[in-house]
């Protein structure tokens, strides 16, 4: 009996190790945000993962023409993006799974800096993780657009949230241009009067 | 008795083997030329892997269209045979970039479904990270799947290799270069208001 018990024991101390090891292998900064299905009825699905060698590669070969824009790529160190279309049957489980992400964000000691509730049913979180406090480690950005898509985007190095625009300009990447412009805006409706906020902008508890 | 001299039976074999060899170079070099022309038209080990992968996990029947492979001596060849010649910039560095280009169409039998998208990313994925690639771009949207493997170590400004591959609901392509990235760069850099025209188009 004892033997029985001692190699599953043995099994799954050694995967747990393997598994904690995967774990503390990713930097500071970094999210699993987990494997994603495509929607089977041709629903939307994008997905980009952009590691530091291309993007060393972009560094290099805007650095004559663009230093700034080195600059900016010299820092990020990895760049996920993953769009994932909602349909009837898999609208309640990217939610359901979304808000898990941000759960355990909050658990793993991320900042929680901004939310965005807008009336169309759009939820934004943005997620910071802080490298000693002063330096930046990492970026997730959390997007559920009820009626279309579900849009998840880690970024790891020090990039600011109002550099995510610019990076993806650099990248070419879509949704990151259009995450970018909207923090663009909610930032400029943040520093402007209250009066002229259109937009419902409270908090997550 | 000169004792240099061999004897006849060894002479009569070295003659021999001068015959079998005479006869055997234009053959050798026809199977030369033959393996060369056929290498042509057979996709590469990592492009005919995913396209393996792709067409199996598909579900469906494809029919191959064309299949080309264009090596380094054939692209050094067409470099060199095109220095002296008048190009386009653009041409001129596109063809002083790419060391190596394979392509492959493929297409549906008539008639038949739509292929389980789904599946062919995973088997792609499979197929090209056991061979040291990884995916860096994947799209589906209706019917099309677009996907962009790079390898996962050694790739730089001067040497890139790439491979695409676009599939839009009858039709699936499949790309893979191999060449050395700066000068078609440094074309793209070089044209006036390319940025600001890039700039625009982001902000559509």
């Amino acid at each position: 009996m004892k033997t029985m018990l001692r190699y599953p024991l043995a099994v799954a101390a050694l995967v747990a190790g393997a598994s904690f090891n995967v774990l503390a292998g990713l930097p500071a900064g970094q999210v699993d945000f987990g494997k994603f299905t495509p929607p089977g009825d041709g629903g939307q699905f994008v997905e980009i993962q952009i590691n530091s060698n291309l993007l060393s590669l972009a560094a290099q070969v805007v650095e004559k023409q663009q230093p700034e824009a080195a600059k900016l790529l010299h820092g990020v160190q990895l760049v996920h993006v993953n769009v994932v279309g909602l349909t009837d049957e898999n609208r309640a489980e990217m939610t359901k799974r979304v808000r898990q992400i941000r759960h355990d964000l909050d658990a793993q000691g991320w900042d929680h800096n901004v939310v965005v509730q807008g009336k169309d049913g759009q939820d934004v979180g943005i997620y910071t993780k802080t490298r000693g406090g002063e330096a930046l480690a990492g970026l997730a950005i959390t997007v559920i657009d009820a009626k279309d898509q579900v849009v998840l985007i880690n970024i790891v190095g020090d990039i600011r949230p109002e550099q995510v625009a610019a990076l993806g300009e650099k990248l070419d990447i879509k949704p990151l241009k259009d995450i970018g412009a909207a923090l663009k805006d909610t930032a400029s409706k943040d520093a402007a009067p209250k009066e002229e906020t259109p937009k419902e902008a409270a908090p997550e508890n | 008795m000169n004792p240099t001299s061999p004897p006849p039976a060894t002479r009569r074999s070295a003659r021999r083997l001068w015959l079998w060899g005479l006869l055997a170079t234009p053959l050798l070099l026809l199977l030369l030329v033959g393996a060369g022309v056929a290498s042509f038209f057979y996709l590469g080990s990592d492009a005919r892997a995913l396209r393996n992968g792709l067409m199996k996990s598909s579900g469906v029947e494809w029919r191959q269209r064309i299949a080309l492979n264009a090596g380094r001596l054939t692209l050094g060849a067409v470099r060199a045979g095109l220095s002296c010649a008048r190009l386009d910039p653009g041409a001129r560095a596109a063809v002083q970039s790419v060391r190596s280009a394979e392509v492959g169409v493929y297409q549906l039998a008539s008639g038949t479904p739509s292929p389980d998208r789904v599946a062919m990313l995973a088997a792609a994925d499979s197929a090209m990270t056991i061979r040291g690639w990884e995916r860096v771009v994947g799209v589906m949207d209706g019917h099309d799947l677009v996907a962009v493997y790079l390898p996962e170590k050694n790739i730089s400004a001067h040497y890139l290799k790439c491979c695409v591959l676009v599939l839009d609901g009858k039709e699936m392509v499949l790309v893979s270069v191999q060449g050395n990235p700066e000068p078609l760069l440094k074309y793209a850099f070089d044209q006036a208001g390319l940025d600001a025209q890039a700039r625009s188009l982001a902000q559509r």
